[in-house]
């Protein structure tokens, strides 16, 4: 058994009023501060290259998609959300995908397809908003990852800035 | 074949025995050292013209050469080193020439996973080539016939596909043609390759150059889940590995060595036999006679219009496929003597593409395990003559419609009853139930082929979930005809 001894009050803490004023006089400073919450469906993120949005497919600005479905995100990918059929083209590069769905529920933004495309193919995007009313229509197909390459260029330039300084720092030790 | 003779060598600091009749690369590989191989193939003639399996070798007190483990013949006393400085370095500048015209596209190739120069350079990690020269160019799809598409671009010129052709089926068709960079794999006159061995060049090409037309672009290797089964295309029974995708769909079917029967290969009509195997137009649970003809229904109640029949009606016809194993032989042969009657099954026509070095006339892979189980053979003209006379019948086994022949069944008179049991439906006005049955390549069991070798089958895929296999059905079958009071007096 604990026996709690409570606090005997003082006779001005026993006035009660000017503990209550104390209190509000909090509320009413915090009221003139400065807003550190957002209000977040008006007021969105700030987002920059940095930023591991959803993955999604660079078309290349001849409308060719640059995805020649190795299925080395496939084989990467740790929660299994890619699934990739491939089919021939005629154009140079042979293949291109027939079939490409990543599951959006599955997909845990971690980035290693990105890593492991030798294409450029698949970028995470700044895309970060991910709402619907099933399931299904979360498993993204390939018309729904589609964006043009320019709209992925931060990226792609940053990441490329990423790997170049691995490159360089591990060439000069 | 040359007799073996065994000799002791050295290799890498042990000593081993192996047989002296072989090139030195076999005992290599026996022994379990690692040294790449482009052109050497164990079923054809040693050529050494990629020099990729170059290892140093003494001799007595001589000092090492470097030498090509293919093309040495092995002689007692032999010293041989395989990751010496020496040895590594000229592998290591073989790989270069060889990666020097090499497009750089395994992102895209067919062979990449399971490429004997990827998993090589990978190995010797030579990540960037000093060439400034740009590769050569050269057609990336060169039609060679139905089957095989060459990319010229990927070839090492290795000639193991000339040798396969000249070799193994015999019919020389291949050849390399124009002098130094422009060397190319080509047919005469660039007349499409013929033969039904042609598959197999995809398999001895260790890059990507040939490939498969019915394969190209369609799996990533490594996605394929790989099972060890058996051909049922004829009577040889070739070892095969079934490569599914997913879980579901039959991708490639490739040869598995098997010294006894087929060796490192397959013919053609087996190797694509993957229709037999579609997952389009398969009885995944079973179909019963309703009001409105053949309707779906649980695969218990397909059964029971089975054993209804066989209880009411005497003398039923059991037709087996010729693709039934040695297991399901006997369970069905167990069921015949319970019903009074004979266990058959019913053989193909025979195949016209049967030649000398595989393919047999025989279409029945298990004629000999069926008739040592105790059924005996008819042909399709026979087995309609046995339905045609009967009261029940049932044709047990896939492709036993196929077999017997739809055409034929659908004229027969309403007054048979047929029952089924096969991957696709039986919609005939006979047709009283059909029960689907799993597939070869989703049961398992035992063929026995042409010279009495058994053959595995494996389940690569699992069969529909309402699809008993067709033991289990036998058995239910069994228990369902069997009246009460036997079956209790039988217990106690």
């Amino acid at each position: 058994m604990v026996i709690v001894k409570r606090k005997e009050l003082s006779f001005w803490e026993r006035l009660y009023l000017p503990e209550v004023f104390q209190g509000l006089s909090i509320t009413l400073r915090a009221m003139f501060r400065k807003n550190v919450t957002r209000q977040y469906p008006e007021q969105k993120l700030e987002v920059n290259e940095v930023t591991r949005g959803q993955p999604r497919l660079a078309v290349n600005a001849d409308d060719t998609i640059r995805c020649v479905s190795c299925g080395l995100c496939e084989a990467a990918c740790p929660a299994y959300a890619i699934t990739i059929d491939g089919q021939e083209t005629d154009r140079f590069i042979e293949r291109e995908p027939e079939r490409f769905e990543i599951d959006m529920l599955r997909c845990i933004l971690c980035g290693f397809c990105e890593e492991a495309c030798p294409k450029d193919a698949i970028l995470m995007s700044d895309e970060l908003e991910l709402a619907d009313f099933s399931r299904e229509a979360l498993v993204y197909d390939l018309e729904k990852l589609k964006r043009p390459v320019s709209a992925l260029q931060p990226r792609l330039d940053y990441i490329y800035k990423l790997s170049n300084r691995w490159n360089s720092s591990s060439s000069s030790s | 074949m040359t007799t073996r003779q065994v000799v002791t060598i050295q290799i890498d600091g042990q000593d081993v025995e192996v047989d002296a009749s072989k090139p030195l690369v076999d005992a290599l590989h026996r022994s379990g050292t690692d040294v790449p191989t482009y052109c050497y193939h164990p079923g054809l003639s040693a050529v050494g013209s990629c020099r990729i399996c170059q290892v140093e070798v003494q001799m007595g007190e001589a000092p090492g050469r470097v030498v090509v483990a293919c093309r040495t013949p092995i002689s007692e006393g032999m010293r041989v080193f395989t990751s010496t400085d020496k040895a590594h370095a000229v592998r290591r500048e073989c790989l270069e020439f060889l990666l020097k015209n090499h497009p750089l596209d395994c992102p895209i190739c067919d062979k990449a996973g399971e490429c004997d120069l990827q998993d090589f350079s990978f190995a010797e990690g030579q990540a960037e080539g000093r060439s400034s020269e740009p590769r050569r160019s050269l057609d990336k799809r060169k039609s060679l016939g139905d089957v095989i598409v060459l990319d010229e671009e990927r070839c090492i010129l290795c000639s193991r596909c000339v040798r396969f052709m000249d070799e193994v089926p015999k019919t020389p068709q291949l050849t390399v043609s124009g002098l130094g960079a422009r060397s190319t794999i080509s047919t005469f006159a660039d007349r499409p390759l013929t033969g039904n061995y042609q598959g197999n060049l995809a398999d001895v090409c260790p890059v990507g150059a040939l490939t498969l037309k019915k394969f190209r672009f369609q799996a990533r290797v490594w996605n394929l889940r790989k099972t060890p089964s058996t051909c049922g295309e004829c009577s040889r029974g070739c070892s095969i590995t079934n490569e599914v995708l997913r879980n579901n769909e039959l991708k490639r079917i490739r040869p598995r060595y098997n010294a006894d029967v087929n060796e490192w290969w397959m013919c053609d009509t087996g190797r694509f036999a993957l229709e037999e195997h579609s997952l389009e137009g398969r009885l995944a649970g079973s179909m019963i006679r309703g009001e409105a003809g053949m309707e779906p229904a649980s695969a218990r109640e397909g059964l029971e219009r089975v054993a209804d029949a066989l209880r009411t009606h005497g003398q039923p016809v059991l037709l087996g496929s010729a693709w039934l194993t040695i297991e399901e032989g006997q369970a069905l042969v167990a069921l015949a003597k319970q019903l009074g009657t004979e266990a058959r099954f019913v053989t193909p026509p025979p195949s016209e593409l049967a030649d000398e070095l595989l393919h047999t006339d025989d279409a029945c892979p298990n004629r000999r395990g069926l008739t040592e189980v105790g059924m005996r053979a008819i042909d399709a003209a026979e087995a309609l003559e046995a339905i045609a006379g009967a009261e029940v019948a049932l044709l047990i086994g896939e492709r036993i419609i196929e077999t017997v022949g739809a055409e034929a069944l659908a004229e027969l008179p309403n007054t048979v009853r047929l029952f089924s049991f096969d991957t696709v439906a039986l919609d005939v006005p006979a047709a009283r139930a059909a029960l689907g049955t799993p597939s070869s390549i989703e049961r398992d069991g035992h063929w026995v082929n042409v010279d009495g070798h058994r053959g595995m089958l494996t389940i690569a895929r699992p069969a529909p979930t309402d699809v008993a296999t067709l033991i289990q059905n036998f058995e239910s079958l069994s228990r369902l005809i069997t009246p009460a009071e036997t079956a209790g007096g039988a217990a106690s």
